[in-house]
Order: C-alpha cells, then structure tokens, then sequence
C-alpha cells in the first residue's frame, strides 16, 4: 500500500506531499523524504561518473525503512518524485508506471496558468488525479 | 500532445495553417496572468480581456470572410449558427451549440461543452470574479460589429467556476445601417 508520494523541486524544496494513511503523522514522511534526497543526489552523481544512460529517469529503491521502501524519479528539470510504500515485493515494473502517469500529472499541474514555478502545488485537480493513481497502483492498466 | 488546433473540414479552406493546442493555451495563460499582475483588479482584467477580444474580432472577421465561403446571412439566427459552426470551428476547432432564444430573437447563448482555452487551467481561490475565457466575448462583439451588427456578449456559465458548460449569451442590440463615409455629390 502506497503511504506517501512527494514531489520536491529542484533547488530541494517540497512542492506536494501527500500522505495516504490516517494516522496524519506528516512530519515523519517529511523526514523520510528529506533522507531520500540525498541518496537521490548520490544515485545521480554516480550514474553521471559511470556515464550511465542520462535519460534514465526512473531511479529505482532508494532505501528501505523498517516499515517502508522509499522508490525515486527524477525528470530532467530535477524535479524529484518520491514514492514511499508497505509493499515489500512492488513490481518494477509498476513502480515505474506510477511515476509515469505522477510526472504526467504534474506537467499538467505545472502548465496551469496560475501555478508559480517552485512554489508549491495547491491545485485540487492535481491532488485528486494523484489520490487516482495511487488508488490505481499494482492494479492491471486500463485497456 | 494533443493534435493541432485547426480543423480539416472539407467546408474550410485547406489553407488555413495550424499552431499547436498547447502553444495556443500557454501562450494565453501567460497573457491572462499578466493582465493580472498589471491591473491587480479582477474586474479590470476583465474588462481589458473584453477590449483586447474587440481588437482581435474587427480584424478577424476580414480573415474569417476570406476563408470560411459563405454568403451573406439574413437573420440574427443564421449568424449565430455561422459563428458557431464556423467560426468557432475555424479558430478553436470546437463547435458549439446555439440554444435558448428569445422570443423576439434578438437573444441567444452559445454552449461550448470544450474549451481549448481552459486546459489545465485552474482558477486559484482569489480570482474567483475572474472571466477567463472573457477575450472570447470581445472577439464575438468585435467581429459583429463589423458586419454592422451591435451586440453585448457576456459569459453566464463558465466551467472554470463550476458550471457544467461555457454558455456565452451573444444579445443583437441594433443592426446598425450601412453608412457611406462620403456623400453622393462628393
């Protein structure tokens, strides 16, 4: 089960954090995410030394908690989406799916007019297709 | 990405060229949070919206008369359907739907149920007064008083504030005559 997606922009400052659970104990997912900014930033200058395909977005497990695994995406503007969830065996290939269809969600969010870039999102459409996607996840593709 | 704007019916000229959808509604975006900033009042924005839309219609409707290929029309009614079946297929590749006439036919509402001018388009809380798409209107009023025809347009239903459609309410105020700039003995 998904407990949190997060949306940090580039200079590291949050745009968008959900969580999905009822306890609302934000803080703590703040401080998750806070963590997996760095391992998001090593995994980049790594790949970049190794000259590793640049276009990879997709980062993949950037640490598991006790409770959790923390999975990464970055677009190429640096935006970083970070996903943290229960599910201690997710498919790959689903886990990339859902960053596919966040980044999607956020372009749109980003294109809105009255969206300042680097401040954070309030949009209530942005937050509803997200509360979608997670709901969503693991389940077979829409045909 | 979506594909381009202009339409490829038959009944408009193929020359027409195209831009792209998301060009188009950036680019509007971008002029609509301007206004804002300049004018700081919703009203105002609205109101400068309405007068940029007359701009834009008075020299439209010259294209809009080269390409489309019709006649002249001879009613208000016809030219509701001709802004609604052309033009708007023409210049946004929508068409909308005319509706609620009056009975002395003086009034009637265009419904438009797509707005390419609204895409990801969210109205923050503090621009609730805000009459996006309100260019729109300028360009109707504008284009009609052209064709000697003097109009008010104004939206009444707007997605952007909850409504179900865009229903712009297009009312004929006087068909002006035509005029000759110059007297005959001149």
């Amino acid at each position: 089960m998904i407990v949190c997606v997060a949306v940090v922009g580039h200079n590291n400052n949050p745009l968008y954090l959900q969580s999905f659970i009822d306890d609302d104990n934000t803080l703590k997912f703040h401080y998750i995410v806070h963590c997996s900014l760095d391992v998001i930033e090593e995994k980049v200058s790594n790949s970049k030394r190794a000259g590793v395909n640049l276009n990879e977005t997709f980062l993949g497990l950037l640490y598991p908690t006790e409770d959790y695994k923390v999975y990464g995406y970055m677009s190429n503007t640096k935006i970083k989406f970070v996903l943290v969830t229960t599910d201690q065996d997710s498919r790959d290939a689903d886990v990339r799916n859902f960053f596919r269809r966040l980044h999607a969600a956020y372009v749109d969010a980003a294109s809105n007019p009255f969206h300042v870039p680097g401040k954070k999102i309030t949009s209530a459409v942005f937050a509803e297709r997200v509360g979608n996607i997670v709901k969503s996840f693991g389940a077979p593709a829409p045909a | 990405m979506r594909a381009s704007l202009r339409p490829s019916d038959p009944a408009v000229s193929p020359a027409i060229e195209r831009v792209n959808a998301e060009l188009f509604t950036l680019t509007y975006g971008a002029i609509v949070r301007q206004l804002l900033t300049d004018y700081e009042e919703i009203e105002e924005v609205n109101k400068q919206l309405d007068t940029m839309g007359y701009n834009i219609g008075a020299r439209l409707i010259d294209d809009f008369l080269a390409k489309a290929n019709i006649t002249k029309c001879t009613d208000f009614r016809e030219t509701a359907d001709v802004i609604a079946k052309v033009g708007f297929k023409m210049f946004l590749n929508v068409t909308a739907t005319v509706a609620n006439w009056s009975a002395d036919s003086m009034e009637c509402s265009l419904i438009l149920e797509d707005n390419p001018l609204v895409d990801f388009v969210e109205l923050p809380e503090t621009c609730q007064g805000l009459s996006y798409c309100n260019i729109l209107c300028g360009v109707l009023r504008g284009a009609l008083e052209m064709v000697s025809m003097r109009t008010e347009v104004k939206f009444v239903k707007d997605m952007l504030r909850g409504d179900d459609v865009f229903e712009i309410r297009m009312k004929l105020l006087e068909q002006m005559p035509e005029e000759y700039p110059y007297k005959n003995d001149e």
